[in-house]
């Protein structure tokens, strides 16, 4: 929401409303091919997961805004109650919403707003995992997304993402913006079973029409993984601007941090048709910089309301990589393992 | 002089309890009170903590109010992701004026992230041997720059080797560090100090040490497992606490070693 401003200024600027609706119309009719591809995935894939079940869960979110000097923090707190209904065969619907409990950030943020709602179908073909996404997706983003992962040995994998998106928010009153942005990433990881140690490195098209990179180091302990972080982009590095050399530009756009997940307990779980539970997890991440021009870099969107840096895009079930490998976070009573 | 004698029970209070910790400093990491050594925490270990710090323990600028320093306190989170490297990250209140109100309190931070490297695992003959940053990004992108204040940036290294006898420990520590500021060099150079954790108590140890202007003597004690207290003086007068949740994440639990 925050971002928003960048989103709308330059679609209302550059783009005619009947240009719009043509963009809109355009992507419409990719939706629909998409769908059509991801229903007709490979058959023998779709006999992995489990039978349906609906699950109910509220987790929050904690903001501390270091933005002033002579202020401790500007804090927003958030309740996070959302829903997952596993349709079986990896279909899910999904959605979230975001009730404000305190926030010392903006005026202009409703209480209660929905903010995620996501159709999605995860499937192998052949060596390649695929998730394909359909709907209102986290960071006020709305439209189409596809990952991609490709194991290639237990300790190394590929994979890439690609989105078409525009924005969509109801944090503030309705905002929308037609589906004419594309996000795309390219990258790879290494697993290190030994001390369930991941490297990722990717580059990529992001949100907020910046470009560039990022590579993270992360340690999966018991029920949390610890990671660090650097990135760099275009905008902040001033890439091309006059008297901006390569190796300013990489000094001026990097930024930093560290990242954290914690898996939430109880651990142990009974698993029914419906369930109530808290969130999966709890994610903290830090960034050293922090502007603006840091803040908004590297931006993408999460496809499913409890999509984090443990597990991964794809369920526990389908994909046995990376993590997944590792002692399952959650146990359910009556089976071996599932997630 | 009642502060002194308060201060005197604490460290008293903490020999006397129940006490098997590396130690705490100020910022997280593991060494011995201020001055850094080349003990590391367990893999895993995380680190949640407060520590409440004099204003003898703090830089002779950046932390005055109307011309006088004052005490104040950091909090912190550490960890270790292996056994050879500890990270943390320290924001330290400054006192100032707020700008709207004019409300008095520690509305200032100042932050820094800590990066300590163990290249050399103590053996049979020699020490430990470790090297490590305060400030890390700051001190690389900045210490020819005078308009960026330094106030706990420095760079050591550091070699601690442990001595048993009769179920006790002795830990010998010696270090060389080096600060960027002159509001801060007084602690440069070498520093060093020892170390004793009793057989009677294993979780708990003595330290005094010379951090290279004064002289500190404190004690440490990690309490069921997760509780990390810390206690010292500074100069045998001034007093700094520290209190701090750490946890294994391996779910590894703390055991006492032969010695």
């Amino acid at each position: 929401m925050v971002n928003s401003w960048l989103e709308l200024g330059a679609q209302k600027k550059d783009t005619p409303v009947k240009h719009n609706y043509s963009i809109f119309r355009r992507n419409c009719l990719m939706g629909i091919v998409l769908a059509v591809l991801l229903m007709s995935g490979p058959q023998r894939s779709w006999g992995q997961s489990e039978k349906p079940s609906i699950d109910f869960f509220s987790g929050f979110e904690v903001g501390l805004y270091d933005f002033y000097f002579y202020q401790k923090y500007n804090v927003v707190f958030n309740l996070t109650p959302g829903f997952k209904w596993n349709m079986g065969n990896h279909w899910q619907l999904a959605g979230q919403a975001r009730l404000t409990v305190i926030n010392q950030l903006s005026n202009d943020v409703r209480r209660f707003y929905p903010s995620m709602l996501v159709l999605s179908k995860e499937l192998k073909a052949g060596p390649v995992y695929l998730k394909g996404s359909v709907g209102a997706f986290s960071n006020s983003r709305y439209g189409f997304d596809l990952k991609a992962f490709l194991p290639v040995t237990p300790w190394l994998a590929f994979e890439a993402q690609a989105g078409l998106t525009g924005l969509l928010t109801m944090a503030g009153g309705w905002g929308m913006s037609p589906m004419g942005r594309f996000t795309g990433t390219v990258g790879g990881d290494i697993y290190l079973s030994r001390w369930n140690t991941q490297l990722r490195g990717v580059v990529g098209k992001y949100v907020y029409t910046d470009w560039g990179f990022q590579a993270e180091a992360m340690r999966h302990f018991n029920h949390a993984t610890v990671g660090l972080y650097a990135k760099w982009n275009n905008i902040a590095g001033q890439l091309g601007q006059e008297g901006v050399s390569l190796t300013q530009s990489l000094a001026k756009g990097m930024d930093g941090g560290f990242k954290v997940t914690i898996m939430l307990p109880p651990y142990k779980r009974t698993h029914r048709t419906v369930n109530f539970r808290p969130a999966s997890h709890y994610s903290l991440t830090y960034l050293v910089r922090g502007m603006a021009q840091y803040r908004d870099a590297n931006q993408l969107y999460y496809t499913d309301p409890e999509e984090n840096m443990r597990d991964g895009w794809f369920s526990r079930d389908l994909l046995k990589w990376g993590s997944h490998t590792m002692e399952p976070d959650f146990i359910y009573k009556g089976k071996e393992e599932t997630e | 002089m009642k502060r002194i004698k308060i201060s005197y029970i604490l460290l008293a209070a903490m020999v006397l309890l129940p006490s098997l910790s590396h130690a705490q400093q100020y910022n997280g990491t593991s060494g011995f009170l201020h001055i850094p050594s080349a003990e590391m925490s367990h893999e895993g270990d995380a680190r949640m903590g407060v520590h409440y710090l004099n204003k003898a323990l703090l830089p002779d600028t950046g932390f005055l109010f109307q011309g006088e320093k004052y005490n104040t306190y950091d909090f912190y989170l550490g960890i270790t992701p292996f056994e050879w490297i500890e990270l943390s990250f320290t924001s330290t209140r400054r006192k100032d004026t707020r700008a709207v109100t004019g409300e008095v309190g520690f509305w200032r931070k100042d932050r820094y992230a800590s990066i300590k490297i163990r290249p050399l695992r103590e053996g049979r003959y020699h020490p430990a041997v470790a090297i490590g940053f305060n400030d890390v990004g700051t001190t690389a992108f900045n210490k020819e720059r005078t308009d960026v204040q330094l106030y706990f940036t420095n760079i050591y290294v550091a070699a601690t080797k442990h001595f048993g006898f009769g179920g006790n420990e002795l830990g010998v520590n010696l270090a060389y560090r080096h600060y960027f500021r002159n509001y801060n060099d007084k602690w440069s150079g070498l520093v060093g100090g020892l170390s004793f954790r009793p057989a009677f108590f294993p979780q708990g140890r003595a330290i005094v040490e010379y951090m290279g202007n004064e002289f500190l003597i404190g004690a440490d004690a990690l309490l069921w497992q997760h509780v990390l207290i810390q206690a010292s003086l500074i100069d045998f007068k001034y007093l700094n606490l520290g209190l701090c949740l750490q946890l294994n994440m391996l779910g590894k639990k703390y055991v006492v070693a032969e010695r």
